[in-house]
């Protein structure tokens, strides 16, 4: 028996992955570029923001390596795909961190994967999340761009009893993590503002009929919901809403509705419908127009709809950049020491790190058909106390 | 009193809708055993053809030709090429629609992107039945829908197809022998039953969201109306869409939606486990 | 057989030697395929080998991951974590048998509602994941897991998987090759079958759903550590859905096939994932070809391969040199059948059927067809609840029993069909015709059962002498061995009354000769009671003194055969008995 060919046959997967991954290099030279690993789901539920988050790396590799590039070296960005578990995740990123030998990563992801990176990296590695969130991350190495519930809903709300009359809020989120916190934050606001909770539920990943939620709502006399469902949970309600008449009378505001989900929720369905983020593709101010021109010369007329998701990763790489720069160095132990107080500027304005997330200008949109038109900019507001 | 009204209407709804994108689930795994994973997808297909002949500026009705059509074709190709080879081994069906399912989400992605789509309601606006405020569109689907489940029991009562389906489920040795052409037969079940698939998708797409996993929903909900209503009967379908519809909606009302998700899980496995025929058993 | 243990263990050494021959993340990745590949291989026993499929395997991959993920995180000395272990292995495998035993033991079998309970099962099982936030962490998971200690999770964890996969590789082998393993597979094969020897199938398959489960729990409890967070997807619908198609393309049937599919597909992924969009597609027609073309997995290509080399160590004849008693002290029968009535829709199958059987010897059954013959024997066996009326056997009331309790209490009874089981080996057949009524919950896990042998299995070498050829799978027999071989089984089984249906039915006259000799033998030597359902007055004349005469469903008549003959009803039926 041939044992030498039954073992290489026995093993031909590994074989497989060890041809397909690549030369695995350790050499490092000073003009060697600034790896930098880029997590953005490019399947599963967030897929969908896949391509406008590569799209807005792509353009911000490329405008930072014609400006120098980072500490002098030029920006090479690595994929990875993280749309799905935490345990594919993971191997993505060590495929790019222990194979490719990646300087630092930028992650634009659901917090599950995050809390997995932590664990992972341990502070070995500079990480940047970049997506809206529920606040909270303190993790050594790790620098946040997304927006907390504090820094969407603190200023909006007083806005909205003021402006829209919202006295009566009901909260309807999907059953999970980010939903809870977010209204969690949301009933001090809205007692702060004299406002009372008339109904809060959460509702599976599953629900696809929004009957029974729409009648208890019509049912507590709700003037405002703020909806924090997500995905296409948040386009069936908002359309079930819509098609009941509710959106004539009661006022919705979503601090996670951005481009793609209005256009699911459909110009018709978008009455009296607000949305509170860090980034709108219509920002009506010089950078944002900027970026957005440069996006569209670079990827066409039928690009991606650019929106606050897929954007915050080119904030990402800007964000990544100042702190290397301000540190010298892509080290965590450096940039740790620097961290503090670095502020960039970028499509969304003016921003300043402060406990590891930014301060910065947060807007408030309405969808106008099946566009939102920035109404009110709320300017440097904090992402609040995040390091208990 | 609005609100009873409302949460009679929402009842009735939500037990049609569901009865009817079962149909075409109890129709392929009843009658030939299949259980098809890809149910869901041709629902896609359906909606999807809605949005076709919206971008091109047709009235919504266009949509039913062309969702018949797509769906047909599609189903005589997955039966040409694969269902038909595995009739007789029920758990690799399940494995092999579920590798279509796949497919046919990733080839709907590649032509129309990943995106949410919208369908315009054809019929926007509510009217007051019984003082509640209720969506006119939704309306006109709930009679429709008693229409066409009124046709389809008096047409499978009289006609000869319905028959010779039942005879070839009880005795297909038999039924080959006495010159019924099973494999046609179980060919034009599964179109059939893809087609009404396609044919909810149509009916639904101004209501629900239009993406390309959007499949999923409608599977899930399909087996757990089968389990609880029977294989085989199209009382036992409207009885199952009911229970299921109908659990889920009152538990929700009265506790969360979680609860009413968990109840529909729980009494589908009570009724997998006790009724394994469900409430009304095959004939 | 032999050769196909030595390409099990190259693999497994082939596994060992990944991380010197490539670097240690090869090796991290290769350890999660591993831990799914487990999984698998409890979805292959269940599936592959009892021919029920659980949908549902997450959960309890999921629950054991939680649980010692929790005994983990509490750092509380090695106590407590061989305490969490054992948890994480054993609350999944209760939890298994529970719904195992409640859902097989209604007779609904193997088929997908089963299936579909595993399936509702994750679900439910991910939604409470999801909803209990304060035990799970939620959505976002239970996160800082710590390292196995003593381990390094990206370097040395690895041995410590692939030590898990070898001794569940070999416990699944070891439980596969014992009697449990070869009940398991009959019950595949025919497990009405099997009842009628006395085995309770729906324990069984609970018992191999549980064994599933709890290398599911052991897997997911290194998945703990392994990747130092646990969340809801762990214990989803997809990633059970996931691990059956990988175990159906790499063989379901086999030990090591489900591992292979693992690595295979988890390699795919993680490398065209990031490279090629439509990476999806890919494996799914991967997938849908493997399911249509090789229903045996890729495994079994592997094995294709293998058959080639020279086989080591071919086995030599069985040995039988444990002597075992069989024989009831008190082989004497007293049965009876007081109006019992069995209705099936409009039909009224059995009406008010009343005798009593209480002497040694054969007695025979006739009667037109559809008189109710086989429906005696099927209310008799617990194949159909008798819908009134009282069966007495030995003073306790059988109507209405389970088949296999009936079984146990001493009938023994054979089909008209030859039932044997086709893809095992004759001697295989055999031992389960030996085993039934005496074997043990704990023998069924020893190997010491397949060197049983009786006094009785002796005389049908005798009389049967083909049965002597006893590796040849029971399936390649001739019709006329095959009722044979069921008729030997349901002696062996040495139960005091022996209900034979037709046993002559489909023989040549000189094969029908032989059968009709050996009944009278073995109802001699064992001083068994015999019933035959016989329309072969030749055969009934030769064998029984005593004749029951059936028909719709009540006693026509019942006496010896010259009463029969005369009896003006019986020749009023049988168009002037002239047969």
């Amino acid at each position: 028996m041939n044992r030498r060919t039954l073992l290489k046959s026995s093993t031909a997967a590994a074989l497989l992955a060890m041809t397909l991954a690549g030369p695995v290099t350790s050499a490092f030279a000073a003009d060697d570029p600034v790896k930098v690993g880029i997590l953005i789901p490019q399947s599963g539920p967030g897929g969908l923001f896949g391509p406008s988050s590569k799209n807005s790396a792509e353009l911000a590799v490329e405008e930072i390596n014609a400006g120098g590039g980072i500490l002098g070296r030029m920006v090479e960005p690595f994929y990875a795909d993280v749309g799905g578990p935490p345990s594919d995740a993971i191997q993505a990123a060590l495929k790019l961190w222990k194979g490719e030998k990646v300087d630092a990563f930028i992650g634009m992801h659901d917090s599950a994967v995050r809390g997995a990176l932590d664990n992972l990296f341990k502070g070995q590695v500079p990480y940047i999340y970049t997506p809206v969130y529920e606040g909270g991350e303190c993790a050594d190495g790790v620098y946040v761009l997304g927006e907390t519930p504090a820094q969407q809903l603190e200023p909006v709300i007083p806005w909205m009893a003021e402006n829209k009359g919202a006295s009566k809020w009901y909260l309807i989120g999907n059953d999970y993590n980010w939903p809870r916190d977010t209204n969690a934050a949301a009933k001090t606001y809205i007692e702060a503002s004299g406002g009372t909770v008339v109904g809060e539920e959460y509702l599976p990943f599953t629900a696809d009929n929004f009957d029974s939620n729409l009648a208890k709502i019509k049912d507590s006399g709700a003037d405002a919901v703020l909806v924090t469902l997500v995905g296409g949970a948040s386009v069936g309600f908002n359309r079930a809403f819509a098609s009941f008449g509710l959106s004539d009378d009661v006022t919705r505001l979503g601090t996670l509705i951005e481009e793609n989900t209005l256009a699911g929720i459909g110009a018709e369905n978008s009455k009296n419908l607000f949305s509170s983020a860090g980034y709108f593709a219509n920002i009506d101010t010089e950078p944002a127009k900027k970026f957005a021109e440069a996006y569209k010369a670079k990827f066409g007329d039928d690009a991606p709809v650019l929106n606050s998701l897929g954007e915050s990763v080119y904030d990402g790489l800007l964000l990544l950049k100042a702190i290397a720069d301000k540190a010298g160095s892509l080290d965590v132990a450096a940039m740790e020491k620097a961290a503090e107080g670095v502020s960039y500027s970028g499509p969304r304005g003016e921003a300043t790190l402060e406990q590891r997330h930014t301060t910065k200008d947060i807007y408030l949109a309405e969808a106008n058909g099946a566009d939102f038109t920035v109404v009110e900019t709320f300017s440097n507001v904090g992402a609040g106390d995040n390091c208990q | 009193m609005e609100l009873v009204a409302l949460q009679g209407l929402n009842f009735v709804y939500i037990s049609l809708t569901l009865a009817l994108v079962a149909l075409g689930l109890a129709v392929v795994f009843g009658l030939l055993g299949v259980m098809n994973m890809a149910h869901g997808e041709f629902v896609m297909l359906g909606a999807y053809s809605v949005l076709v002949v919206q971008n091109a500026g047709l009235p919504l009705l266009a949509a039913l030709p062309l969702a018949l059509a797509v769906c047909a074709a599609v189903g005589w190709l997955l039966e040409y090429f694969v269902i038909r080879h595995l009739y007789r081994r029920p758990f690799d069906t399940l494995l092999a629609t579920w590798g279509l399912a796949i497919l046919m989400r990733e080839i709907v992605e590649a032509v129309f992107g990943r995106d949410y789509k919208s369908v315009n309601q054809s019929l926007p606006g509510t009217v007051e039945v019984f003082g509640a405020v209720y969506p006119a569109y939704r309306v006109v689907l709930m009679a429709l829908m008693v229409a066409f489940f009124a046709g389809l029991f008096l047409w499978y009562r009289r006609s000869n197809t319905g028959a010779r389906i039942k005879a070839m489920v009880s005795n297909p040795a038999l039924a080959t022998a006495v010159g019924v052409n099973t494999a046609v037969l179980a060919r034009g079940a599964f179109i059939f039953g893809v087609c009404m698939a396609g044919l909810a998708g149509v009916a639904l797409a101004p209501l629900v969201r239009v993406e390309p996993y959007m499949g999923i929903d409608y599977l899930l909900s399909s087996f757990f109306i089968l389990v609880v209503g029977g294989l085989g009967s199209l009382v036992g379908l409207l009885v199952g869409s009911t229970v299921i519809g109908g659990s889920d909606a009152i538990v929700s009302a009265i506790t969360s939606k979680t609860g009413g998700y968990m109840t529909v899980l729980v009494i589908s496995i009570l009724f997998l486990w006790l009724r394994p025929n469900g409430i009304v058993a095959r004939d | 057989m032999a050769s196909s243990r030595a390409i099990n263990v190259l693999f497994l050494i082939g596994l060992l030697l990944v991380p010197f021959m490539w670097d240690s993340f090869v090796a991290y990745q290769l350890g999660l395929f591993l831990l799914y590949g487990m999984v698998g291989q409890g979805i292959g026993l269940c599936w592959g080998r009892a021919g029920f499929l659980p949908l549902g395997q997450a959960l309890f991959f999921g629950v054991g991951a939680y649980v010692f993920g929790f005994a983990l995180k509490l750092e509380a000395g090695p106590l407590i974590l061989v305490a969490g272990l054992l948890a994480a292995i054993l609350l999944p495998a209760l939890i298994a048998f529970v719904v195992g035993f409640l859902v097989f033991i209604r007779q609904i079998g193997s088929g997908p509602y089963f299936s579909l309970i595993t399936l509702a099962l994750t679900m439910l099982g991910f939604q409470l994941a999801n909803s209990m936030d304060w035990l799970t962490g939620g959505f976002n998971g239970m996160t800082g897991i710590p390292a196995l200690p003593g381990t390094d999770t990206y370097e040395t964890l690895y041995y410590v998987i692939w030590a898990a996969l070898v001794l569940v590789s070999g416990v699944l082998a070891y439980v596969g090759t014992a009697p449990f393993g070869q009940l398991l597979g009959a019950t595949a094969q025919n497990e009405e079958r099997l009842q009628y020897f006395g085995v309770n199938t729906a324990l069984l398959k609970a018992i191999a759903f549980a064994i599933s489960a709890a290398v599911a729990g052991l897997a997911g409890a290194l998945f703990a550590p392994h990747q130092g967070i646990v969340t809801p997807q762990s214990v989803g619908f997809l990633l059970s859905a996931e691990i059956v198609v990988w175990t159906a393309v790499g063989g379901r049937a086999s030990l090591m096939g489900p591992v292979l599919g693992a690595i295979l597909i988890g390699f795919m992924a993680s490398e065209l994932r990031d490279s090629f969009q439509y990476w999806e597609v890919l494996i799914a027609l991967v997938f849908v070809v493997v399911v249509i073309r090789f229903p045996g997995g890729l495994w079994s290509l592997v094995e294709g391969l293998a058959r080639r080399l020279p086989s080591i160590g071919a086995k030599g004849a069985r040995k039988r040199d444990l002597e075992t008693d069989k024989s009831r002290a008190d082989g004497s029968v007293r049965l009876a059948f007081e109006d019992v009535e069995l209705v099936l829709g409009p039909v009224r199958i059995l009406d008010k059927l009343s005798f009593r059987i209480d002497t040694p010897g054969v007695h025979s059954i006739i009667g037109p067809n559809g008189a109710g013959k086989t429906s005696a024997f099927n209310v008799l066996t617990g194949r159909l609840k008798p819908t009134a009326g009282r069966i007495e056997y030995n003073g306790a009331t059988v109507g209405g029993l389970s088949r296999h309790r009936i079984a146990r209490k001493g009938i023994a009874r054979k089909l008209q069909i030859p039932s044997v089981f086709p893809d095992l080996s004759v001697d295989r057949n055999l031992d389960i015709a030996l085993w039934a009524g005496n074997l043990t919950l704990s023998q069924m896990f020893t190997l010491r059962p397949f060197r049983w042998s009786t006094p009785l299995l002796n005389e049908m070498y005798d009389i049967f002498p083909f049965l002597e050829d006893g590796r040849q799978p029971a399936g390649s027999l001739s019709l006329g061995q095959r009722q044979m071989l069921d008729f030997a089984m349901t002696c062996l089984t040495q139960s005091p009354l022996l209900l034979l249906d037709e046993p002559c039915a489909g023989l040549s006259s000189s094969e029908t000769g032989e059968m009709i000799d050996a009944i009278e033998r073995i109802v001699a030597t064992t001083g068994s009671t015999a019933i035959i359902i016989e329309h072969d007055m030749q055969v009934v004349e030769r064998l029984s003194n005593h004749v029951l005469v059936l028909n719709q469903g009540a006693l026509l008549a019942n006496g010896a055969m010259e009463e029969i003959r005369s009896n003006p009803a019986v020749q009023a039926v049988y168009g002037g008995g002239s047969k």
